[in-house]
């Protein structure tokens, strides 16, 4: 399945010749969990059997030995044969169970030990995505931002590898920039949709904590918003990528992201609060 | 006296939100009062003085922390509110009020009926029917109608109608703005207290056959006698709206507040209520529309005239 600033745009811009997504990786999820590594093995080794080639920049890039500890193994980021300009990284989905942040399954491949990441959360961006004409799934855009602010009740201190416009920028700062991008690029009342969209999800995935759950989704936007420079560093990155074709404001980034408190994060506050299913 | 033996040690508690005398007037009328009554009655009395910017002072022996609890608790609404009205123009609403009877063919009506409507004394409204002269018709049983459609009358109306109605526009700040459609949606979902839906949604209902197309902006009414209204609804339909100036921005929002004491909505099937047609005729005019404006007249002057 396919996640993060792609699959976005993929549902949000549709055919428009105009449009764009600047984004370098290709977040490719494998799921179910269990399948994972023997999945990501024939991904990959297909792949590399194509001409694709390991992206091997950046820090643990090289492959790792049986000795090499989990977390420092190499994610699979795979350059296409002609181009350098992007690649897909390739994701375990996570066990719903678990509370770690971050969890890396190893994938021993012919060329060394890799590593699969999984996110959590991330399997509520799962739920109810949609198969493309290409045979893919395509993760639904208001089920990335419910994940995104899951995943990000406070703004964490750890930065991007890469730098955007210049900047190092917080990793959460991009993860809630994004959920207002995602609003905005869903029209003037595209958010007013998401609680039900989220609650049937929330149910779905973790039905016995989807109220609290539910409760904290607007944690780490409000605190995107309660500060300036957060809020400009989500903004930057949101028009370096899913708004390139449409860059805003910080004014107007600041409303769209209030939008999206009043039109799907309060309802959705209020439905966890409620008696009733 | 009786009253106050049966509790010995309650204090009443006087607070005045945003006065228009000042601080010194106060004291002075305060110092006066102590002066005036016997030191058991005054040491029970205290009054509590919040201004505008939020500034506070209290008179008597009430303390600070007690007298902001009880006047916080008495008004939220006015406390959050950053919206203060001036004093209601009740010549505008006396004329306002002998326009809407006339075009609904209310018939005569009497002063303490127009009193009430406009939440003014007797004497007010007396003076206000004086400054009419010729157009007001006065009965023998002293009921007042107009003879016909005051035009120079209306005219001066409308150059007053902004201010006696502090018509507030809110302008779209998200480079994305919501359609007047949507933002009328989201009203009637919310259903707020005291809010009507008036000017073009508002004259259509009233003249389904108004020449008119689309809808370019929302205008709604808000019921508030007081002097401080409830606004928090237009966060709600859209944060991206801020109240604006400058005329020419266009103006997604539009709220007028309606200052007679009898709100005069008329409760419509989805529980919110239009805005009384005189207000749509106001709004037509204020959004340039004078041809429907008088279209909406003759049509309303012809519905209620078929009327049993």
């Amino acid at each position: 399945m396919i996640v993060g600033s792609l699959a976005a745009g993929y549902h949000l811009l549709g055919d428009g010749k105009e449009a764009q997504v600047q984004t370098k990786d290709i977040d490719c999820l494998l799921l179910p969990r269990v399948e994972a590594v023997r999945a990501g093995g024939q991904v990959a080794g297909d792949l590399l059997a194509a001409r694709w080639r390991p992206r091997n920049e950046g820090e643990h890039a090289r492959p790792g030995d049986e000795n090499t500890p989990d977390r420092a193994l190499p994610a699979v980021r795979l350059w296409p044969p002609d181009s350098k300009e992007w690649f897909i990284e390739l994701l375990a989905a996570h066990d719903p169970a678990d509370s770690a942040d971050t969890r890396w399954l190893r994938l021993p491949l012919p060329g060394g030990h890799f590593g699969l990441p999984s996110y959590r959360y991330l399997d509520v961006a799962t739920h109810g995505a949609p198969m493309t004409e290409f045979g893919l799934r395509c993760a639904r855009p208001s089920l990335l931002a419910l994940s995104n602010l899951l995943r990000n009740p406070e703004i964490r201190p750890e930065t991007m590898d890469a730098l955007v416009e210049g900047r190092r920028i917080r990793r959460s700062n991009k993860d809630l920039g994004r959920v207002v991008a995602i609003a905005r690029l869903s029209g003037a009342d595209g958010a007013r949709e998401w609680p039900g969209v989220w609650v049937d999800a929330l149910r779905a995935c973790h039905g016995d904590v989807w109220r609290p759950l539910a409760g904290r989704t607007g944690n780490g936007l409000r605190a995107l918003l309660a500060s300036g420079s957060d809020l400009e560093e989500a903004r930057v990155t949101c028009n370096a990528g899913l708004l390139a074709r449409g860059p805003v404001t910080l004014e107007q980034y600041r409303r769209e992201a209030e939008r999206v408190l009043v039109d799907a994060i309060e309802p959705i506050e209020e439905l966890a609060q409620g008696g009733g299913d | 006296m009786a009253a106050a033996d049966e509790e010995p040690h309650a204090v009443q508690l006087l607070c005045l939100i945003a006065p228009r005398m000042t601080e010194e007037r106060i004291a002075e009328e305060w110092g006066l009062m102590q002066r005036s009554l016997r030191p058991e009655v005054a040491r029970r009395l205290a009054v509590r003085v919040l201004h505008a910017d939020g500034r506070a002072r209290s008179f008597g022996i009430v303390p600070d922390s007690m007298a902001e609890q009880l006047c916080g608790a008495s008004s939220p609404v006015e406390r959050r509110s950053g919206t203060r009205l001036p004093r209601p123009d009740y010549s505008f609403i006396v004329l306002k009020l002998l326009v809407y009877g006339w075009l609904t063919h209310r018939g005569p009506l009497t002063t303490l009926w127009i009193a009430g409507a406009a939440g003014c004394s007797y004497p007010t409204v007396a003076t206000a029917l004086r400054r009419l002269g010729r157009v007001v018709r006065r009965h023998r049983d002293r009921r007042v109608e107009l003879l016909e459609f005051p035009r120079e009358e209306w005219g001066r109306l409308l150059l007053t109608a902004d201010e006696a109605r502090s018509t507030l526009r809110y302008a779209d700040r998200s480079g994305q703005p919501r359609s007047a459609s949507s933002l009328a949606d989201r009203l009637r979902a919310l259903r707020p207290e005291k809010v009507a839906i008036g000017g073009v949604l508002a004259a259509r209902h009233y003249d389904p056959e108004l020449d008119l197309m689309g809808l370019p902006r929302l205008d709604v009414s808000v019921h508030s006698p007081g002097r401080w209204p409830d606004l928090s609804f237009v966060r709600r339909l859209d944060p991206a709206l801020e109240a604006t100036s400058d005329p020419t921005e266009p103006a997604r929002l539009t709220v007028h507040f309606v200052r007679h004491a009898k709100s005069l909505f008329l409760e419509g099937p989805d529980r919110l209520a239009w805005a009384d047609p005189v207000e749509c005729l106001l709004d037509l005019h204020e959004a340039r529309l004078e041809p429907q404006a008088g279209e909406l007249v003759n049509a309303l002057r012809e519905r209620s005239q078929e009327k049993p």
